[in-house]
């Protein structure tokens, strides 16, 4: 099967000289539709910067990044923020909900780009807010939810776009272990069933074991990877 | 919507700052209404003043005269011509003058100045001739008892020959026949002060102006007054049509008529527009300043909004758009207060401390316009410059690198 993402000697440099930082350096990986991927490594391994590059939102110093067998380098502004649009589900390790918004418009918000119209995606962002155990909440804005709330509502805002990929940052590391499992399985269930490809960094070992795919980085540098049948 | 809403609500996250930059934008609009309506009425006013005064709005002389005023270029002055003149549907007053150059005599003393010759009777429903007697009375169109044909002088001709009201008064000059032309006439009236424009003029009644200048039945020009000024040029479209069928006559707007008056008006409401400059340079500062600010602030957001798909167009004009409802806002707040406060600019007005001279108009007293362009050009002024100045704020959002934007976060 075709890569969706595709990283070729990939790397993103902090610094120069003596102070010069190799947050990642010369990766390559490939993610193939339906896996579900974790990438797991010490702080600072390079987890975020990786994620980050992988979803276009930083420019790598080496190497490049493909989307579907295209080079970001070569997409345009408003390709790439078209390509995030329309494939790729973000989960910040930060939450970096729109204050403005409330939970539900937080999640309106991509449909919205999508132009999908208003009544579909009243009944989608409800089912989804419904779904990460946050009905009746819809209309609070984020600083009138918990902190592990408002990952839901990230959560949900990365999903109800029904992207084909989802890039998630520590996306159970603020949650209580049972609301971390529970997002956890809500993850691996759209996985199984829609086929939704993820990939998430995490430090938690009882997550680890759920994932199909172990990538594991230390220094910026792959150092070595586990595949498991699904469990 | 959603867009919108977004846009609304981000300008209401910063209460202080938008009421700020709201106050700055609404003044500047206040303002710009406010001077711009002071500035088109003066000018209405001194334009309105003057046409009617000198020019007319328009003028009908045989074709050549407006470039090289001879005595011998002629129009009829007939009673005929007259009415037809005046059933013309823009044409709400017309009369007849005859204007040249001659010298003039006092007791002792000789003065050059120039003739012009009016009717009397039109002529009073015409110009500000009869308002403008310092001192004496209107002339009569026929002679008096002795036979003498009456006259007005200007202050500077009364005081050049030293005459005054009851003496008498010698002109000599040429005749359009080419002869020598010589009158005696006598003074009963005195016009306007030594700064008029008419200053340097006397006026007879045209029977008397025909008889010495040897045109009988004629005139110079024809001054045409339509209901306003700003009418002119249809006015003088309308009498060139009415003219079609006698070629050797032509009108003339009053802007080809005094033309360096017409371009002394262009340069001054030009002139004017540095206030305009300075007002809008002020707001755009104070509004570059916040929208410049508030962009700052929401660095991280317009990171996320891009991380998840918002395309950097998009960013660009939600924050131009932003903008513009502030711009819009302001400016509809802005018209309540302008709308009461140029309404009394525009029926009372405000008499000024010191008269003021424009191109020879002398004005003691301001008003403004009232007009619906006195309001909608400053709205458009304030939104189109003010969505200029977020131009940059929104571009540089626009380019965000969505993780250095949300590193700050
Ligand atoms: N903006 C930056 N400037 C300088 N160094 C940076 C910057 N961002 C990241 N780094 C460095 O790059 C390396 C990788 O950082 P990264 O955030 O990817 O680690 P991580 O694996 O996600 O860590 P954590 O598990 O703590 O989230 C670290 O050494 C970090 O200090
Ligand atoms: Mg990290």
């Amino acid at each position: 099967m075709k890569p969706v993402i595709e990283t070729r000697q990939l790397g993103r440099f902090y610094g120069e000289g003596d102070t010069l930082v190799r947050a990642l350096h010369q990766v390559d990986l490939q993610i193939e539709p339906g896996e579900f991927t974790a990438i797991v490594g010490p702080s600072g391994s390079g987890k975020s910067t990786l994620l980050q590059l992988m979803g276009g939102l930083d420019n790598p110093d080496e190497g490049t990044v493909l989307l579907k067998e295209k080079a970001i380098s070569e997409m345009s502004g408003r390709e790439l923020s078209d390509f995030r649009r329309d494939h790729i589900g973000f989960i910040f390790q930060a939450y970096n909900l729109i204050p403005v918004l409330s939970a539900a418009e937080n999640c309106e918000y991509i449909m919205l780009l999508q132009g999908i119209p208003a009544a579909e995606r009243k009944a989608r962002v409800y089912a989804m807010l419904e779904q990460v155990g946050l009905k009746g909440k819809e209309q609070r804005l984020p600083n009138q939810l918990s902190g592990g709330q408002q990952q839901r509502v990230a959560v949900a805002r990365a999903m109800v776009s029904r992207p084909d990929i989802i890039l998630a940052d520590e996306p159970t590391a603020n949650l209580d272990s049972q609301t971390g499992m529970d997002l956890l399985d809500m993850m691996h269930e759209l996985n199984r069933q829609q086929g939704m490809t993820f990939v998430f960094s995490t430090h938690d070992p009882k997550i680890m074991e759920r994932a199909s795919r172990l990538i594991h980085i230390e220094d910026g540098r792959v150092i070595g990877e586990q595949r498991r049948d699904e469990g | 919507m959603l867009m919108l809403r977004l846009a609304f609500r981000n300008i209401l996250r910063n209460k202080r700052r938008t009421v700020l930059t709201m106050l700055s934008m609404l003044g500047g609009y206040v303002l710009l209404v406010l001077s711009l309506s002071v500035q088109n009425g003066s000018y209405e006013q001194v334009i309105d003043f003057f046409t009617k005064d000198s020019t007319g709005h328009a003028q009908i002389s045989e074709v050549g005269y407006q470039q090289r005023a001879t005595l011998y270029k002629a129009v009829p002055a007939s009673d005929a011509f007259y009415q037809q003149l005046t059933s013309l549907p823009l044409v709400s007053a017309a009369a007849p003058r005859i204007k040249s150059g001659a010298l003039a005599y006092g007791e002792t003393k000789s003065f050059p100045v120039q003739v012009v010759g009016v009717d009397a009777q039109k002529e009073a429903g015409l110009s500000f001739l009869a308002e403008k007697i310092k001192q004496g009375r209107y002339f009569n169109a026929q002679p008096n008892s002795d036979g003498y044909f009456e006259v007005m002088v200007g202050a500077a001709v009364a005081r050049q020959l030293q005459v005054a009201l009851g003496d008498e008064l010698v002109l000599i000059s040429q005749g359009a026949d080419g002869s020598l032309a010589n009158d005696l006439f006598s003074i009963v009236g005195l016009i306007g002060s030594t700064e008029s424009l008419d200053a340097r003029t006397v006026y007879l009644p045209l029977l008397a102006a025909q008889n010495f200048f040897a045109m009988p039945g004629e005139a110079h020009y024809w001054v045409v007054l339509a209901g306003n000024y700003r009418q002119s040029d249809e006015l003088t479209a309308q009498l060139n049509q009415w003219l079609a069928d006698r070629p050797e006559l032509e009108a003339a707007s009053w802007k080809v008529v005094s033309e360096e008056f017409y371009k002394t008006m262009q340069a001054d409401i030009e002139g004017g527009y540095i206030f305009y400059y300075i007002i809008i340079f002020l707001v755009c500062i104070g509004v570059l300043n916040t929208v410049l600010m508030s962009v700052l602030e929401r660095t991280g957001e317009f990171g996320v909004l891009k991380a998840i798909g918002t395309s950097p167009s998009r960013l660009f004009f939600l924050i131009i758009q932003e903008t513009l409802l502030l711009a819009g806002l302001s400016c509809l707040f802005g018209l309540l207060a302008a709308l009461p406060l140029n309404y009394w600019l525009a029926s009372t007005g405000f008499a000024l401390p010191e008269p003021m001279e424009i191109s020879g108009v002398v004005m003691a007293h301001m008003k403004g316009q009232w007009d619906l362009a006195v309001f909608v050009e400053p709205a458009l002024i304030v939104i189109g410059s003010v969505a200029l100045i977020a131009v940059f704020p929104a571009l540089k959002a626009a380019r965000i690198v969505p993780v250095d934007a949300m590193r700050g976060l």
